[in-house]
């Protein structure tokens, strides 16, 4: 009698626990606290040893959002600051009279950059440059996350949902569309 | 002009810098330890420096300099030391070291220049450092540059598309090289080229996708050595070339050591 009553007792516990950690949970997301991100360490896009591949842009095709809530971003402490950016430039396209190519690499213009520093006026290639994502035109397509990336680039630019777009859907349509299973669910604190 | 492919060297262990002897021994820095290959490219010798070593090169008289975070280690060819220039300031990172008859060059990528001691180790001067305006920009963070016979400084400028030619005074006289992503006399992506070797020609090896080239010395594509034997992943692939112009590039990923030869008409 004591013995099916203990079973019992643990098996409402059980179920009481695992209720109580799902509603501390969605309680911490409906405020803010557990939110989306990318791990650049798993995209493909920013992934080191996948080269030579095509960009992935599920994450502009897949988000309910109309204009994606990933974004590219570059970190400036990481960019080389090169004159001849392989995000920023298709490097593949014909050499202009500047000794530079003549396309640029984003589908949406969302780069913009300008020399830095002591600048050389005569010779562009003497210049340390800063690019700058305009955050209102990217729509996180990863173009240009795959072409800065090691060892073609540094690496300084990956992914990233910003929360201020992203409506924290439950079942993130990019999460499951993802094939490198990228995103994942984090605390504020640990995310980006 | 062509060249063939006829060895791999196994490195046995990480490879950064490597440098030919006048006897053809192949002198191998990475990890922290220099190793040495005989012609035949069997480890004869190796020994440890105290921090990892990221160059090496053979003096004239037998002496091998390892080029390290902050300092440089003299060894003789048995591996003994014998001194150790240790300067925290002009010697942050030695990622390639050259030399005349009376003096010792010293490439510091933490602060994107070649520096000049005399054989004692005393500073003279430097070269490649603001100018004639940034100066070398190594966003691969690697400073490489060659000595040729008449004390000429090559200095690869992978930033700038360029390799550039000064005197042992720091005099910039001129550069050869281009940016260009489908000709392959240019030099492609971010930043190439990476790494340079001088001696009856201008030997260069690029990254992202790794290529080996040789100019002449007014800049005109002589021959593109190798691409496709690379692992794709290489960076900062040191080169260094013997008296018979036979070519060794390391491929950083696989740790080995590709030789090639030219093939005679």
């Amino acid at each position: 009698m004591s013995q099916e009553l203990t079973r019992r007792d643990f098996a409402r516990g059980t179920v009481l626990a695992v209720l109580a950690g799902g509603a501390v949970f969605l309680v911490r997301k409906a405020n803010g606290q557990i939110v989306w991100q990318v791990n650049a360490a798993r995209c493909i896009n920013s992934r080191l040893g996948d080269t030579g591949v095509e960009a992935c842009n599920l994450c502009t095709t897949e988000c309910v959002v109309a204009l994606s809530a990933v974004r590219a971003v570059n970190e400036y402490s990481k960019c080389g600051r090169c004159n001849i950016c392989p995000a920023y430039f298709n490097i593949t396209s014909a050499v202009n009279e500047l000794g530079q190519p003549s396309e640029k690499l984003c589908p949406r213009d969302a780069i913009a950059r300008k020399p830095i520093g002591k600048v050389d006026p005569e010779d562009p290639a003497n210049n340390f440059y800063e690019y700058l994502i305009d955050e209102e035109k990217c729509d996180g397509c990863g173009k240009c996350v795959m072409k800065c990336k090691e060892p073609l680039g540094l690496g300084s630019i990956t992914l990233r949902i910003r929360y201020d777009k992203c409506v924290n859907c439950n079942r993130c349509a990019i999460a499951r569309a993802c094939p490198q299973n990228a995103l994942s669910q984090l605390p504020v604190g640990q995310a980006l | 002009m062509q060249y063939r492919h006829v060895q791999v060297i196994d490195g046995k262990g990480a490879l950064r810098g490597i440098a030919v002897d006048a006897l053809g021994q192949l002198y191998a820095a990475g990890d922290s330890e220099i190793k040495l290959f005989d012609v035949a490219g069997q480890l004869t010798r190796r020994w440890p420096t105290t921090r990892p070593a990221h160059a090496v090169a053979v003096a004239g008289d037998g002496a091998v300099y390892a080029g390290e975070l902050g300092q440089i280690e003299i060894f003789d060819g048995a591996g003994k030391l014998l001194h150790t220039w240790r300067d925290e300031k002009l010697l942050g990172r030695v990622t390639a070291i050259g030399f005349t008859r009376d003096s010792v060059f010293a490439g510091d990528a933490a602060d994107r220049a070649i520096r000049r001691f005399d054989r004692a180790g005393k500073f003279l001067n430097n070269i490649g450092k603001d100018n004639p305006v940034n100066g070398l920009l190594i966003p691969n963070g690697v400073v490489d540059f060659a000595v040729d016979s008449q004390g000429a400084i090559y200095a690869a400028n992978p930033g700038k598309h360029r390799v550039e030619r000064y005197t042992y005074t720091g005099q910039l006289l001129d550069h050869i090289g281009r940016f260009d992503g489908i000709d392959p006399a240019g030099f492609t992506g971010c930043c190439n080229p990476t790494n340079i070797a001088v001696r009856d020609r201008i030997y260069t090896t690029e990254k992202a996708g790794p290529r080996v080239k040789a100019y002449d010395f007014s800049g005109k594509l002589l021959a593109v050595i190798a691409t496709q034997l690379f692992h794709p992943n290489c960076k900062n692939m040191s080169i260094a070339v013997d008296a018979h112009n036979r070519v060794y590039v390391v491929d950083t990923e696989r740790q080995a050591i590709l030789v090639f030869e030219p093939v005679k008409a």
